[in-house]
């Protein structure tokens, strides 16, 4: 599911980067919607990501995982041009084409925590704003952690 | 309702390429044969080539005679994919390890690859997904794999050591071994001995707790970790505040691979710097074990002892280089280090007592340390707000990268920096995963220059020096050809008479080098192979090449078939 943007996106909006060819000639990376990946019963996540007709960027452009492992993205071009995706992936990247009104699925493992970038590296895309974001929340396994009392965190 | 074109399945990228996928079957490396390396130089079976870390080859079909006729042979580049582009992207670090013919090395950003070391042809390839934002202090790099028990170790950005099958590269196991909230992570070469995998941490200028740990080459599995900073009750635990907090975020981190005596069974392990690395007043006391070699006893993970370089160290004067093992000739076992504060130490490697301490940079104004071992600082930042100048400066006179040990010569060949630093003490409290200095630091881009210095460990002269005006920011290698092979800043790499320093040869490789040389010959035909790439921390050792030409490409050179 995607979240609203809320003031960011106002805020965006208002400075002229939250689209193509305002006050930028593309958009800024990282500068949209929220969303969310969902948990199967066995542990697989599961979101889906579109890109709208002539934004050229991803829907959600960050999406966030409550935890590392296995995850399953549906990806679809809504777009009227061709795009791709090269996303990251433990053991290589995995790579989609996209051409106009596609749709397909790539499956992917990542550790946790963190941020993980991809894009489309078609063209001039990433410039452009086709650049999205994974995040990863949780911790680490107690096993990998020091041994040391709780230390404070900004 | 739209009908959308089946996109299908998303595909490896290196489907998208001529990689083959599989590299041939080798022989088994144990840990017998990789203790008898010094026995099969057509080979580079350990980070240094042997346990005891001479990075000296007995390889001498390359030599002073012919060196002038050196040409590469092959060059593979890394390249990136992705938006990422800095000095990090391009700090191709490690020391490429050769299996009968079979090359395994690791670049940034989380890449390891089997190329075929004849032609350069990529057979398999391994992306480990590091995300983007864990917390690095000195880049985003890797020192390089091991290589035994038909499988690849590598330590990941995100501080997990990971296990691949050497013939396919496939993930075998994965154990996570740092907490990247805490601000770990990992850039070391693992070191195999016996039937355990060994790595240190990386996250000292973040403010974890340092260790050292052993785990099962075959499963993973921990089998015991050392801190190098003690709790409270331990044993060095009482050059610590014991009241404070100070031990709980002291550094002291494992980030070079350690050397090994398999006759001792020690490992000779350099620490990190305490943290904060400026401010000392929130952390007194002499701070064991940072800035030390510790022996680590490999079959328990316990200390033996201990040799301390800088105490209380005000200056960012890590010891983590290497320790090169070599003997002297009435047999006494000793170890060679050259510490980034300026002096280079001889010790007594059965049990830590000082054979012998001499400055081998030109300039060292922190403090002094007599022949006898004393240390007395003079300059350090120890006023809020008031800068304060010092030579070497936080990369010190010698950094990560390693010297070399020609036993013929019975030389040391040190590349030196002669950078200074000026650091202004800024208190700050302590925050997991935010970088803890105490001070703000300003490398000098002006006023530098390096060198090649041959000493001999035995006496403290200096036999020779090979001036350049750049300092030296890469590991160098020794051959039985009678030369030293040094890569540049500015993208030369050399080759040096051993027993004169004369330049030999050189080679323009288009971006600078921070990685450490290997040697290992196919067919009868020697080869020399340095991963070259302008990057890394290079504002913390040589910010004045910053903007310099950037690429990762690994150089692959060999004498003429005809």
């Amino acid at each position: 599911m995607t979240t609203t943007e809320g003031d960011r996106a106002a805020e965006l909006a208002a400075a002229g980067l939250d689209g193509q060819n305002r006050t930028a000639l593309g958009r800024l990376i990282n500068t949209g919607s929220i969303g969310y990946a969902e948990e199967d019963a066995d542990g697989v996540l599961r979101a889906t990501v579109r890109i709208p007709e002539d934004e050229l960027r991803y829907d959600p452009a960050i999406l966030i995982l409550p935890h590392g492992g296995d995850i399953v993205l549906t990806l679809i071009n809504d777009d009227k041009n061709t795009h791709c995706a090269v996303l990251p992936s433990n053991g290589d990247p995995k790579f989609i084409w996209l051409v106009n009104h596609a749709k397909g699925t790539a499956t992917l493992n990542l550790d946790g925590p963190g941020t993980y970038y991809y894009g489309s590296a078609s063209g001039n895309d990433e410039g452009r704003g086709l650049t999205g974001a994974i995040v990863i929340g949780g911790e680490v396994p107690d096993h990998a952690k020091l041994d040391r009392p709780p230390q404070p965190r900004p | 309702m739209t009908d959308y074109v089946d996109a299908g399945e998303a595909i490896p990228h290196a489907q998208l390429s001529n990689v083959t996928g599989e590299a041939p079957a080798t022989g088994n490396v144990d840990h017998e044969r990789i203790r008898g390396a010094r026995s099969e130089p057509e080979n580079w079976l350990t980070y240094y080539g042997t346990y005891d870390g001479k990075r000296h080859s007995d390889l001498d079909q390359i030599n002073t005679g012919n060196v002038r006729r050196l040409t590469p042979a092959w060059v593979f580049q890394a390249g990136a994919v992705g938006m990422q582009s800095g000095a990090s992207t391009y700090s191709f670090e490690a020391a490429p390890i050769v299996v009968e013919g079979v090359m395994y090395v690791s670049g940034p950003d989380g890449k390891a690859w089997a190329i075929d070391a004849r032609t350069g042809q990529e057979l398999w390839r391994y992306k480990h997904a590091s995300p983007y934002d864990v917390s690095l202090c000195c880049g985003n790099v890797n020192r390089g794999l091991a290589v035994a028990h038909g499988k690849v170790y590598m330590y990941t950005l995100n501080a997990h050591l990971i296990a691949l099958d050497a013939r396919t590269g496939k993930l075998v196991w994965d154990t996570v071994n740092g907490d990247v909230r805490a601000g770990e992570s990992g850039s070391v070469a693992p070191l195999v001995v016996k039937d355990m995998v060994i790595c240190g941490s990386a996250g000292g200028e973040f403010g974890v707790r340092g260790h050292l740990d052993a785990f099962d080459a075959e499963t993973g599995e921990r089998r015991w970790r050392c801190y190098t900073v003690p709790k409270p009750g331990e044993p060095g635990s009482e050059t610590w505040p014991d009241d404070g907090e100070a031990w709980q975020r002291g550094g002291a981190n494992c980030w070079v691979t350690p050397t090994y005596d398999p006759e001792l069974e020690l490992l000779f392990q350099g620490t990190g710097n305490p943290a904060p690395d400026f401010d000392g007043a929130v952390r007194p006391g002499d701070n064991l074990y940072t800035d030390s070699t510790v022996a680590v006893d490999v079959n328990t993970g316990e200390i033996r002892w201990h040799y301390q370089f800088t105490p209380h160290d005000l200056w960012d004067y890590d010891s983590t280089m290497e320790n090169v093992l070599f003997d002297a000739p009435d047999g006494r076992k000793l170890l060679a280090h050259a510490d980034k504060n300026g002096y280079f130490f001889v010790l007594d490697r059965t049990n830590g007592e000082l054979v012998r301490v001499f400055p081998f940079v030109d300039r060292i104004t922190w403090g002094e340390i007599t022949p006898e071992g004393k240390v007395t600082p003079k300059i350090y930042p120890d006023e809020e707000g008031v800068p304060v100048h010092f030579w070497p400066g936080p990369a010190g006179g010698k950094e990560w990268t390693h010297m070399s040990y020609n036993p013929q010569t019975g030389l040391i060949y040190i590349p030196v920096q002669e950078v200074g630093a000026t650091a202004t003490r800024r208190r700050r409290e302590f925050k997991e995963s935010i970088p803890y200095w105490g001070a703000g630091v300003a490398v000098d881009i002006e006023d530098f220059y390096g060198f090649v210095s041959a000493v001999d460990p035995l006496t403290g002269e200096e036999k020779w020096r090979w001036n350049n005006e750049y300092p030296m920011c890469a590991s160098n290698l020794s051959t039985a050809g009678g030369l030293v092979f040094q890569g540049t800043p500015t993208g030369e790499f050399v080759a040096l008479d051993a027993a004169t320093g004369e330049k030999l040869w050189s080679f323009q490789c288009g971006s600078g080098h921070h990685s450490s040389p290997t040697t290992f010959s196919v067919d009868g035909r020697q080869y020399i192979a340095v991963p070259t790439g302008w990057g890394g921390w290079i504002e913390g050792f040589l910010p004045g090449l910053l903007g310099a030409a950037a690429g990762d490409a690994l150089f692959c050179f060999a004498l003429p078939e005809s």
